[in-house]
Parts: structure tokens; C-alpha cells; sequence
């Protein structure tokens, strides 16, 4: 492990009033790339220039994951690929690299991630909290992208919504912020529509307003230059004067007129018309896709968190824990409900596990004893179960395990073993976390109307 | 000589017997009646020439379409506001209407600057209509929204309408077309009762406004003797009324203005045309008591004008000799003379004299009133009403309308001395009494 404290860069011409003189400095980027590589850098640098910088130094091998911070205004580009405003403290950066530098080491054994969904999940790991930016960009047809992902694409060219989706389908990622709704062309994706009234009937562009009018004498409607004779309003139908409005005649109606047909109508069809690939669309037809920033999610994090080691990753569950996506276990879980309230059998157990206080533990340890504990714990966890059980987490803290084909006394007998792991937190230096435990066996403990959701729900309020 | 004596004798016995009071009523009966008959013949042939003259025009269509600038006095008004600015909207005239809403004290009067505001303006609809409020955070009266309008008017036509008013849609062609001639600063126009069956009283009113106002309008304009351009509806030339100065402050400003626009009519052939085409339909007062108030205003600023404002500009070097009798006739006779005559004369008969003479006095005086109402009222319907169905309706209220016409003679005289010896015209409400201090006094 190299020193203690990082080595700093300035990215900079100008003077700034940022008193950084101890530090490097470069008045260009291509120096600084040429340089050995940097653990922390600093942009002094305006914000688009400093967004401009970011993004190459993102593409750059040596500073992909590196933390680097704006010392200036922030433009979107720096928001989505930077690190924030550095600290006040300049010495309050090393803990922050030091924690990056342990979690960098976790990954293959210090190796930097190779694939791009694994080098997008270490770079969201590697900073607190990291998320994947959606940044709007009028040049791009779909008025959005995703900066981070572009830059960690490399070679491979990603479809980025597409893999967000599945990324979040597999629990790794989590939505967050909801930025935008757009409708796309469905032809060509394009976001570039043009939305237009067009004649009811024969589609024609062509069609103008056409105000109409209303006798009340004799309820005649028809449009307003059948009613004009020489300056006055005359019914063309019961020859009265109109003569003001409200008492004699009013405006029904506003309708139109194609021009090409000379079709009469109240309210004009709209079409969109895509103008990168001149389609015509129906409104209601089109692709409607909603813009979120993205981040981390559990199951991301866990994954980060074991180094990528097991890389039987292309199936949901992953680990040695048999871990799963929330959603699917929630889902596993509601079949076994409908399974046991039909048939009434074969029974299973739901049991919880909440290790109170991990977090904060895992964080007084450091990274590499949290993690050692971490690994231990989830060793006697997979001593204590069956291979056909399935696990879940659904915090940092609760862990459920489901329990297929097996009734209280089953149950009963899991949580006399797992007992056991509890004595193990009593030794070690983590004396701080307690084990809380809750059991569930179907069909005997089931309530009417009762969901996988809801049941989980139940159960974690009688961990809490 | 002894003959003319013998003669008196005879008839001052006759006064002392048992029915000379009696005969002395009855025969100055048709007195004061032989001044208003005139009038009302004058009127009437006013009004067949109009009819005649109507029937024979050739339809010409102008090429005179100046832009028209109409300011609309807002005070608290409310949504009312948009029905008179959306009856602007509607006008059939080709040209262009600036339609300048000016509210009066806006911080007091949030809705109707809020309806002012909320009112939006089709341009698709009506391409030559634009909208320029103006709000008046302090309130500063009648005169003031007026002349702010004026400030910021841009159209050759400027019109003096009221809040409360909303107009048929061949009005600003009507009233334009007589500025054509370059001889006429101003134009009235004629006003309706929009809620003519609110009560007795508004029904009243609106029989009132058509035959009292509307018909004589029509005869006097004829012969170019209008006496007045309503303020709730006028038109005039701007440059004109620019070189006169605008309006002038004090109650009453219309009848004032009208009066400093005929003090040219001695030295150049002025004319001031009343067009009974173009119509606005108000809102009269629903109560009696609101109705009675507004009448104790009107009559009582006669008087402030006539006789304390204007009596030296009341001659025929500024007037012209037909305008100054007129004025002299109508504005002096009957309208501050006449009704002290009638009400003493009524008071005196209901005192002195025996129920029987007092009735038969009565049938007749109402007699020839009733008469004279129907005759109005035919030639009503059939020449001028260009509503006609709807003004049948008010062929109800033609017996009581002599009775109507006597009670306001009546309150006119008491008007006037409210105004005379109270100066009853510095309590307007027209303008804020900070204003009216400052006003120079007559």
C-alpha cells in the first residue's frame, strides 16, 4: 500500500483566490496526462471548461475512477462526471481517498473492473454517493444522456436506457429522481417530434379557425361570414339583426376548416411528425420513456462489495448466498402464499434477520474488517441453511430467508443453528451488533388478504 | 276704460263667489302646458324627418374607418367590466378599437382590476382589437380616469364609455361615420336600460330613457340642439377635444364639456349629431331610493352648471342664436323654472281646493299627459325602436308614466334647492372629496 496521504493535482491556468500553492499545478490537460498519475485532482477551471476537462479525463485509463473534484462553478457535465466541490479542508480529502483506495483494492484483487456493467457499478461504489446523471442535451435526438456511462463505455457502444433498464430489472441499480418524461418517435427514437393539427378527414396541414356563431332567434349555427352583410350581423337563416352578443347571438363554437376538403370539424386531429426521420405518428402511439438519475442499489452495493469474485453473474441470484432482487423474491414470496392458500400445502417459513447497528459497526471497523466480518457472518449463515433457501436483503440490516417446504418445527430448529452465529457477534470485536430474529410458517400463521409485500412489511415492523 | 274696469269687476266677483278658486285653477291650467307642447311638436317633426330622411339614404359604404380609442371608465364594476369589453371585441367595424379600460382607485377595487386583467383577447378572433389598461392606484374620480385615457390614447375617435355599459355591435360604426365631416367634434349616443325588469322602478326608467331621452334626442339632434353628450356614452374628435383641454373636473363633467363644445357653435357650423343606431345598454338604479339619489345628482348639477358654472358663456355670440334659446327654453324653462311652478301649482290645488275640482283637474291634466305619452310611444314603435318586440312590453307601463313624469318634476325642484341652497353638487361621488376641495368653486 503506497503512502498515506494522496498526491493532489491542480487542473488551472489562471490565478485563482484558491490558495493551493503547495499543490501541482497544470495549465493543461495533455501535461497532465502526461505525468504520473494522480490520486486526487482539482479542477480550477470555469464550469464548462471544467466539464470539458472531466470528460476526457474520464476517457483516460488513469483517472476513470479517480476522485476529482471542481473548485469553481459546477455545469452539468461536472455534476454528472465530477465529484462535487472539494472540501474546505484540503486535508479532510485524505480520508475520503483512503476509503476509496480500500474499496478500489476489493475489486479483483486491486485490478481495476473490466467489464462495463462492473466498471460502472465500482465507480458509483467507490464515491458515497455516486449516481448516474441524466444530463439534457439538445443535440441528442432523445434530449438526454447519461455522460457517465458514454465515458465508461470505452470501446463497446451501449444502449443506455436499454441497459439501465435491465440493470434495474436485476436489482443492482435503483431508480432515483424522476427528471423528465419523453415521447419518442417509434421509428427512430428520435425526441425531435413536431406536433401539428391536421384536417379530421383527410389529414391535410391546411385547415384554419373558423368562428361560428349562433342566432338565438332561431338557433341557427353557421360560420361567422354567413351572417356579415354590409357591416351588420343578419341571420341568414330567420333574417334578424344581431346585434349584441350574449343577448342576440353568441359564439358557440370555435371549429375548422380544411382548406384541401373543406371538411368542417370541432376538434383537429394532431399528429406528431418525427423531424429526424419524417414519420407520422398518432400521440398516443408514441414511445413514452421517463429520464431518471440513477444509483446504487443493495444488491449493487453487496455485489461491489464481493469484488465481483463470483462472476456467475448473468443469472439474477448471485453470490453465495443465493442472494435475490427484492422484486423477485417478493415474487418467490407471493407464490408460496397462493401455492400454500390453494392447496394448503406444502408448508414453508419465512424467517427475518435483522443485524441492528451493522452499518455503523462496519464503519468503526474500516472497510477490510467490515468486510472480513461481513464474510464470516455470511459464511455460518450458508453452515445454517439449505441449498434450495432463498435469501434477500432488503436493507444494509434485514436479511430474509425463505424457507420452501418446511413447517414450524423446521423452523424452529434453523433458528436454534442460526442462534449459534449470534454467540459468534458476542465474541468478536463486533459486540455491538444484535441479531433479531422473526419467523413465519404457511399455511398456520397466514393471514386473509395477505401479500408478500404486505407480509414482509409485517414482519420487519416486529424487527424494528 | 270703464268697460275693461267693469270687465275686472266682474271677474274678481266671480273669484270671490263660491267657485272662483276653482275657475282661477282651471284656467291657468293650460298656461305652463302651451310652453311644453312646442317642445314636444318640435321633437316629433325632429323625429319624422329623421324616420324620412333614414328611408331615403343610399347605402354607402365608407372608406373613413379611423382608429377608435374608447376609454371605458371602471370603478366598481366587477366582472361587468368584461361584458362591456367583449361587446368592444364584437363590434362589426372594420377599423381598429383601442380599447383603454381605466380603473379608478384599482387598490380598492381588486376585482374589478382583477377582471380587467383575467380578460383575454382573441387576436385570432378579433385581429384590430387591442387592450391597454390602466390602472389608477389612486382613486382620483371620473374626470381624472378620463383625461388618464385621453393621456394615452392614440386614436383619431375617442370614446367616453362607462364600466357598467355594453354596447351593440354596429355602435363604433355609427357613431363614426359622422365624423366624416370634419365640422362635427361629437357624437351622442343613445343608452338603453339593460335591466329593464328588475323592479317597477327600472321598468319605469326604461320607458323613461326611450321616450324622454332617446325620442327627444332624435328630434333635437335634428335640428342640431342636442343637449347633451351622456358620459356613459360620447364620441369626439380627439384633436378637438385636446384643444379644449380635456375634461374638466367638478360633477357633471359630460353636460360641461357639452356646453364648452357648443360655446364654438357661435363661431363656426359646428354640429353634434345624435345617432340613435348605435346603442349601449346600462344599468339603471333597481331601488327607488338609488333611482331617487341618482335624479337628486342630475337635476341638482343642472342647476351648478347652468347657473352657477356656465351662466356667462350662455349667450348667442358663444352659443349661436338656436342653441341659446334652446338652452334658454329647455335647459333654463323647464328644466329650473318649470318644475318650482308645477310643484307649487300641485301643492296649492291639493290645499285649496274641493276634492271634486281637485279630481277633475286631475283626470284632465293626466288626460293630455296620457296623450301625449301615447302619441310618443306609437311613434316610438313604429319609427325609431329597432327592437321593437321587446319594447311592446313596456306598453304596460304607459299609464303610470305620466304619474311618473309629474313625481320627477317634482323631485326636480327639490334637487334644485338641495343644490342651490346646500350646494349639493360637492357631494358627489364621482370624484374623492380631496379632489373636489381643490376644485376651483363657483
Amino acid at each position: 500500500m503506497p503512502s498515506s496521504s494522496p498526491r493532489v493535482a491542480i487542473l488551472g491556468t489562471a490565478e485563482s483566490s484558491l490558495s493551493l500553492s503547495p499543490l501541482d499545478r497544470f495549465g493543461d490537460l495533455s501535461e497532465l496526462l502526461a505525468a504520473p498519475a494522480y490520486d486526487v485532482l482539482l479542477l480550477d477551471l470555469p464550469g464548462p471548461l471544467a466539464g470539458q476537462a472531466l470528460r476526457s479525463l474520464r476517457l483516460s485509463e488513469s483517472y476513470r475512477f479517480s476522485l476529482i473534484y471542481c473548485c469553481r462553478d459546477q455545469d452539468a457535465w461536472c455534476t454528472a462526471l465530477g465529484d462535487g466541490t472539494p472540501p474546505v479542508d484540503l486535508g479532510a480529502l485524505t480520508p475520503l481517498w483512503r476509503l476509496w483506495k480500500e474499496r478500489f483494492a476489493l475489486f479483483n484483487r486491486g485490478a481495476a473492473p473490466e467489464r462495463f456493467e462492473t466498471r460502472v457499478l465500482a465507480w458509483l461504489w467507490l464515491r458515497s454517493r455516486g449516481d448516474i446523471h441524466a444530463l439534457r442535451d439538445p443535440q441528442v435526438p432523445q434530449h438526454y444522456r447519461y455522460p457517465l456511462l458514454e465515458a465508461l463505455a470505452i470501446d463497446e457502444s451501449v444502449n443506455a436506457f436499454v441497459w439501465l433498464q435491465l440493470m434495474t430489472q436485476q436489482g443492482l441499480l435503483e431508480e432515483g429522481e424522476l427528471v423528465d418524461r419523453l415521447r419518442l418517435c417509434i421509428d427512430c427514437g428520435s425526441g425531435r417530434l413536431n406536433y401539428v393539427d391536421v384536417c379530421a378527414e383527410c389529414h391535410s396541414l391546411d385547415i384554419a379557425r373558423q368562428p361560428s356563431l349562433h342566432c338565438f332567434t332561431c338557433g341557427h349555427v353557421a360560420p361567422q361570414e354567413h351572417f356579415l352583410k354590409d357591416g351588420l350581423l343578419l341571420c341568414p337563416n330567420c333574417l334578424s339583426r344581431l346585434r349584441h352578443i350574449g343577448s342576440d347571438y353568441d359564439r358557440p363554437l370555435e371549429n375548422y376548416r380544411c382548406r384541401g376538403c373543406q371538411a368542417f370539424f370541432v376538434d383537429a386531429a394532431v399528429e406528431a411528425r418525427c423531424l429526424d426521420c419524417g414519420q407520422v405518428h398518432e400521440p398516443e402511439k408514441l414511445r413514452v420513456r421517463e429520464v431518471r438519475h440513477f444509483r446504487l442499489a443493495e444488491a449493487g452495493r453487496l455485489r461491489c462489495r464481493q469484488g465481483f469474485v463470483s462472476e456467475t453473474s448473468h443469472s439474477e441470484q448471485f453470490g453465495r448466498l443465493n442472494l435475490l432482487g427484492a422484486r423477485t423474491f417478493r415474487e418467490m414470496l407471493g407464490w408460496q402464499i397462493q401455492i400454500v392458500r390453494r392447496y394448503r400445502e406444502p408448508a414453508f417459513s419465512l424467517l427475518g434477520l435483522r443485524f441492528v447497528n451493522l452499518a455503523s459497526t462496519l464503519a468503526k471497523l474500516g472497510e477490510l474488517s467490515g468486510h472480513a466480518l461481513v464474510d464470516s457472518l455470511v459464511e455460518r449463515l450458508q453452515e445454517a441453511v439449505r441449498e434450495t433457501d432463498r435469501f434477500t436483503r432488503s436493507s444494509e440490516e434485514h436479511l430474509w430467508l425463505l424457507l420452501p417446504n418446511t413447517g414450524a418445527e423446521g423452523l424452529a430448529s434453523l433458528r436454534q443453528r442460526l442462534a449459534r452465529v449470534a454467540e459468534l457477534l458476542k465474541t468478536s470485536e463486533a459486540r455491538d451488533i444484535e441479531l433479531r430474529m422473526v419467523g413465519f410458517s404457511a399455511p398456520q400463521d397466514l393471514l386473509e388478504q395477505e401479500d408478500g409485500e404486505l407480509l414482509l412489511a409485517r414482519l420487519a415492523g416486529e424487527l424494528a | 276704460m270703464i268697460g275693461f274696469f267693469e270687465q275686472a269687476q266682474a271677474l274678481l266677483v266671480d273669484l270671490s263667489g263660491p267657485d272662483g278658486l276653482s275657475q282661477l285653477f282651471m284656467s291657468l291650467f293650460p298656461f305652463f302646458l302651451l310652453f311644453e307642447l312646442p317642445l314636444n311638436v318640435l321633437v316629433l317633426l325632429g323625429v319624422l324627418r329623421w324616420f324620412a330622411r333614414r328611408h331615403s339614404r343610399t347605402p354607402q359604404h365608407s372608406l373613413y374607418q379611423p382608429r377608435v380609442s374608447c376609454i371605458i371608465t371602471c370603478y366598481s364594476e366587477g366582472l361587468d367590466v368584461q361584458k362591456t369589453l367583449l361587446s368592444l371585441c364584437e363590434q362589426t367595424y372594420p377599423g381598429h378599437i383601442e380599447m383603454i379600460p381605466v380603473v379608478d382607485g384599482a387598490t380598492a377595487n381588486q376585482t374589478t382590476l382583477r377582471a380587467v386583467r383575467d380578460f383575454r383577447l382573441n387576436t385570432d378572433l378579433y385581429p384590430r382589437r387591442q387592450l391597454r389598461p390602466i390602472a389608477k392606484w389612486q382613486r382620483g374620480g371620473r374626470v381624472s380616469s378620463l383625461n388618464a385615457g385621453l393621456a394615452h390614447a392614440t386614436g383619431e375617435i375617442v370614446m367616453a364609455l362607462d364600466g357598467d355599459t355594453s354596447f351593440d355591435n354596429n355602435m363604433v360604426s355609427a357613431m363614426v361615420r359622422h365624423f366624416a365631416d370634419p365640422e362635427v367634434p361629437a357624437v351622442a349616443g343613445s343608452l338603453r336600460v339593460r335591466n329593464a325588469w328588475a323592479s317597477l322602478s327600472t321598468a319605469v326608467q326604461a320607458l323613461e330613457y326611450l321616450l324622454s331621452i332617446h325620442m327627444s334626442k332624435i328630434g333635437l339632434g335634428e335640428w342640431n340642439l342636442v343637449n347633451n353628450v351622456s358620459g356613459a356614452f360620447g364620441a369626439f374628435r380627439r384633436s378637438f377635444l385636446e384643444r379644449i383641454g380635456g375634461w374638466d373636473t367638478h360633477t357633471a363633467e359630460d353636460l360641461d364639456l357639452t356646453l364648452r363644445i357648443k360655446s364654438y357653435f357661435g363661431r363656426r357650423p359646428l354640429r353634434i349629431p345624435f345617432e340613435p343606431e348605435a346603442i349601449g345598454h346600462t344599468d339603471a338604479p333597481a331601488t327607488l331610493r338609488q333611482f331617487l339619489l341618482q335624479r337628486l345628482r342630475w337635476d341638482g348639477d343642472l342647476f351648478f352648471l347652468y347657473i352657477r358654472k356656465h351662466s356667462h358663456s350662455i349667450t348667442p355670440r358663444l352659443l349661436g342664436w338656436p342653441n341659446f334659446l334652446m338652452t334658454l327654453v329647455s335647459g333654463f324653462f323647464f328644466q329650473l323654472v318649470l318644475p318650482f311652478i308645477i310643484l307649487s301649482y300641485s301643492l296649492a290645488a291639493l290645499f285649496l281646493l274641493p276634492g271634486s275640482t281637485l279630481l277633475l283637474l286631475f283626470v284632465l291634466v293626466y288626460t293630455l299627459y296620457l296623450t301625449i305619452t301615447l302619441l310618443f310611444y306609437l311613434a316610438m314603435l313604429v319609427m325609431v325602436s329597432e327592437r321593437p318586440r321587446q319594447d311592446l312590453r313596456l306598453a304596460l307601463l304607459v299609464p303610470i308614466f305620466p304619474l311618473f313624469m309629474l313625481m320627477m318634476r317634482c323631485w326636480s325642484a327639490v334637487a334644485m334647492l338641495n343644490e342651490a341652497l346646500r350646494r349639493g353638487h360637492e357631494e358627489t361621488s364621482m370624484a374623492p372629496w380631496w379632489v373636489l376641495k381643490k376644485a376651483t368653486k363657483f
